[in-house]
């Protein structure tokens, strides 16, 4: 469960969500479940020319299964911490 | 399990009630909104008709032709939003994205051009326009609740979802995270890097280093 805690802390924070279709959505961290899906806030579109029509929502869920990557705030992670659960979780669990 | 949108006619009664669900799979209705309006990809609005959420699927039913339904699996909505900017569209809506059987990159759904079949399993878009818009947060919110109720199915012969991440540091000091269900990419796993085994790989321009995995991160859901 070592995101779903991770990204728990991240609440309110601006992210940026890369779909595995390149969709790339930004907006900020509303709430995560244990399946990673995520709720954004304030969204809007990174790149503009594949899905022109989305624009700007408020509120936008994305299913946990069809995100690339997270891209989070330079200042918002620690690394070594997210290194050492990591490795706890892989040992432990 | 059906990936995408596809045609939807089976009704109750004489083919004029409400939609046939999978009961004896547990499938339930969780809301019924009547006076949605539906619009497919670029294509115009459908209308008059009917939104049925089931715990597994969302229909739509025309209220005219009783022929004419919509279903789409909860698995195959990568995401949903309540639209409200006109800008984007004219009307508030619910806009979904729909997941596509992974074929070619497709420009542009079937459709568009031609007035021939629509091939419904291309729609990457939907919008949901309910004629009272005051109901569109509801509706987010048990699409939501029904999403959540449709995490990826267990499949692997061990019966344990691995869901893995890796990590990867770029040029730009960004750290960026990425996590999938490794049912999409068989065969690959993805590793965990510390910053203390990066090799920088490529020539000038390499965004990417090329990292020596230290450890494998599995965990198992359930």
């Amino acid at each position: 469960m070592l995101f779903f805690s991770y990204f728990k802390d991240l609440v309110g924070q601006e992210v940026t969500v890369e779909l595995k279709n390149d969709l790339a959505i930004r907006g900020t961290l509303h709430s995560v479940d244990q399946y990673l899906n995520i709720k954004l806030e304030n969204t809007r579109v990174v790149d503009q020319d594949k899905f022109p029509h989305m624009l700007s929502v408020r509120n936008c869920f994305i299913r946990g299964s069809v995100v690339r990557y997270v891209q989070l705030p330079p200042d918002g992670v620690d690394v070594d911490l997210l290194h050492d659960a990591a490795r706890r979780e892989a040992r432990g669990a | 399990m059906v990936v995408g949108l596809r045609e939807f006619a089976h009704r109750t009664g004489n083919g004029s009630g409400t939609p046939v669900l999978d009961e004896s799979n547990g499938e339930e209705l969780m809301r019924v909104q009547p006076s949605v309006a539906v619009a497919l990809g670029n294509r115009s609005l459908e209308s008059p008709g009917t939104l049925y959420i089931t715990s597994r699927k969302l229909i739509w039913l025309s209220d005219v032709d009783m022929a004419k339904g919509y279903a789409v699996d909860f698995l195959s909505i990568s995401l949903h939003a309540v639209s409200r900017d006109p800008e984007a569209y004219s009307s508030p809506c619910i806009y979904t994205q729909i997941e596509v059987e992974d074929d070619e990159d497709e420009e542009d759904e079937s459709d568009t051009q031609s007035t021939g079949a629509l091939d419904l399993s291309k729609i990457r878009e939907m919008r949901l326009v309910p004629s009272d818009s005051t109901h569109l947060d509801t509706l987010f919110d048990v699409f939501c609740e029904c999403a959540e109720l449709n995490p990826e199915p267990i499949e692997r012969k061990d019966t344990t979802l691995l869901l893995s991440f890796n990590a990867i540091f770029l040029l730009h000091s960004r750290f960026i995270v990425s996590f999938s269900s490794s049912e999409e990419e068989e065969g690959e796993h993805n590793w965990v890097f510390s910053a203390d085994q990066m090799v920088v790989g490529g020539g000038g321009n390499a965004s990417f280093y090329t990292l020596r995995p230290i450890l494998r991160f599995d965990y198992h859901h359930g």
